[in-house]
């Protein structure tokens, strides 16, 4: 298959599940956090399209539900990490002298420091018992301000590489102002590096809820997110009893595939 | 660098210590059975602490002499539970790094010799699928498998390794100096062992600190759910009991292995050349 296609079918995907996401209200059958409390743990059913969790709760509804927050928020925070890397990648790389060295070090610091660890210690440092709507926010504001080291590298060499530029030089020549240069000259051809930076950083943030949420250390329960509704593979015999209880895993999967797929292999390297 | 780095991650994780919210709080006050006296010695052991840069003076002496201080959820020691827990996590974090260089490299350099669709387009489904895996549903993975923890390990840092090795070798084998060697009709072994590698060398020198950050950012979850008494619980349980003390010197710990290991790349690439 041919590239351009495979992206607009993943694009497809995407949008379809996000859409799915933003109208959970109306999608969903019942509200996330209802129980049924005489059928725990039920198969899946023409009532229960993917069946019930062990407090009787329908996981379809969770499922939609949760896909609106980790679908919502980590675009959030994926914007807020790329808005700190432009801002001080872009500045270190036009002012340099030892703001850049300086910038420079701290992100070098901080890509040395395993991302989970900080977290957990950043995470360790907010009260732990916040209601469920905080832990949302707690959680992706941490992974927007943690998330942006690798992304300030990249943006910091682009713009190395425009500042030398002869379009720039001519600019200044004529007597552009700063501000004018920056936003009419530089901005636009940062554009697509920022993008790509921005689009790098969703499935990373997606996984790392994930991952943060099934340690009990993300979004909180009765909110469901895609890592709360991971918790439920810790059961065994109950994943074995109801193979749809997997569906979760194949939507994050599916979703951090398509976002690979749709980033050009080059931009990966950059 | 490293002692910069130890100085600077110090004051970093002091003042989070000194400045968290209930710092300076404890229970015992709360217990009847303590006399006024020993209450008295309590609150004047956090006086002591008072200040942030008397806090972290105290703490680097201490540190100086192999105390780290001790856990507030577990009142013991610091530097006795790293003893205890950091082999554990050291033994799996290696081998599961060793592992996934291992197979990394021996699938993206078979993907170089071996040029063909098949080949690429499957490894590329297996490396996509299992980066797509949190690290957390790796580690439930591997307890329903019952795979050494290890392994796990292993699984997460692959994939992220495997891309950027086969992107780096493919890069390296496009220039244009291969085509000439293969002119010359210089056979595929010698040309992958005597003219990409050393290309890429680099570029992979860098990868083995940068795999070692991930592979211990993978051994929490995995340690966490596989019930493996390494570092990695303990930051999580830490995490979860809001020990602060305790997690940032585990943060500080890991962070120095990376740094010495970054560095220590950096002197074998240079002492190579």
């Amino acid at each position: 298959m041919n590239t351009p296609k495979l992206r607009v079918i993943c694009a497809s995907v995407l949008c379809a599940i996000f859409v799915v996401g933003l109208f959970a209200g109306t999608v969903s059958p019942y509200p996330y956090a209802k129980q049924f409390r005489e059928r725990p743990n039920a198969a899946p059913s023409s009532t229960h399209l993917l069946g019930t969790d062990s407090l009787g709760r329908d996981l379809f509804a969770r499922l939609i539900y949760g896909t609106r927050v980790s679908l919502l928020l980590a675009p959030a925070a994926a914007l807020l990490a790329t808005l700190l890397a432009g801002i001080f990648g872009g500045l270190a790389g036009l002012v340099g002298g030892w703001c850049e060295k300086f910038i420079l070090a701290a992100t070098d610091l901080s890509m040395a420091l395993p991302l989970l660890f900080v977290l957990l210690a950043l995470r360790a440092l907010l009260p732990l018992d916040i209601s469920p709507v905080l832990s949302v926010i707690a959680t992706f504001a941490l992974l927007g301000l943690l998330g942006w080291p690798s992304s300030l590298r990249v943006v910091w060499a682009a713009t190395k590489n425009l500042r030398n530029c002869d379009f720039l030089l001519l600019a200044r020549a004529t007597g552009c102002g700063r501000w004018r240069m920056i936003v009419r000259h530089l901005l636009p051809n940062l554009r697509p590096v920022l993008f790509a930076q921005f689009w790098i950083s969703i499935p990373v943030f997606v996984l790392t809820e994930a991952t943060l949420s099934m340690l009990g250390l993300g979004v909180i329960e009765p909110l469901p997110s895609w890592g709360n509704l991971l918790r439920g593979l810790e059961d065994i015999s109950a994943v074995t009893a109801n193979p749809w209880r997997l569906t979760p895993l194949v939507l994050l999967a599916l979703v951090v595939i398509c976002f690979q797929l749709i980033l050009p292999a080059q931009e990966e390297t950059a | 660098m490293l002692a910069a780095v130890c100085l600077l991650g110090g004051l970093l994780s002091a003042s989070l210590v000194r400045f968290s919210p209930g710092y300076g709080v404890d229970e015992r006050e709360l217990d009847p059975r303590f006399s006024q006296a020993s209450l008295e010695a309590i609150r004047k052991s956090h006086r002591l602490n008072a200040g942030l840069f008397s806090y972290y003076a105290r703490y680097l002496a201490g540190a100086v002499h192999g105390d780290l201080g001790s856990s507030e959820w577990l009142q013991r020691p610091i530097s006795s539970l790293i003893k205890e827990r950091f082999p554990v996590t050291a033994k799996s974090v290696l081998l599961g790094v060793l592992l996934a260089w291992f197979v990394a490299l021996a699938v993206s350099l078979a993907g170089v010799f071996f040029r063909g669709p098949y080949f690429d387009i499957s490894t590329t489904l297996i490396s996509g699928v299992l980066i797509a895996l949190p690290a957390a549903v790796v580690a439930i993975f591997s307890v329903y498998l019952r795979a050494p923890v290890f392994v796990a390990i292993a699984v997460v840092t692959f994939p992220k390794l495997f891309r950027y090795l086969r992107n780096l070798l493919n890069h390296a084998y496009s220039q244009p100096y291969i085509l000439a060697a293969r002119a010359r009709g210089i056979s595929r072994a010698k040309i992958l062992f005597h003219h990409v590698l050393p290309l890429a060398s680099p570029a992979l020198f860098a990868l083995l600190g940068v795999s070692l950050a991930v592979a211990f950012g993978a051994a929490i979850p995995i340690e966490a759910l596989c019930d493996s008494p390494g570092v990695g619980q303990l930051a999580w349980q830490a995490a979860l009991n809001r020990d602060l003390p305790l997690i940032m010197n585990l943060t500080l710990l890991v962070t120095l292995i990376t740094v010495a290991a970054n560095m220590l790349a950096n002197i074998a690439h240079e002492g190579a050349l």
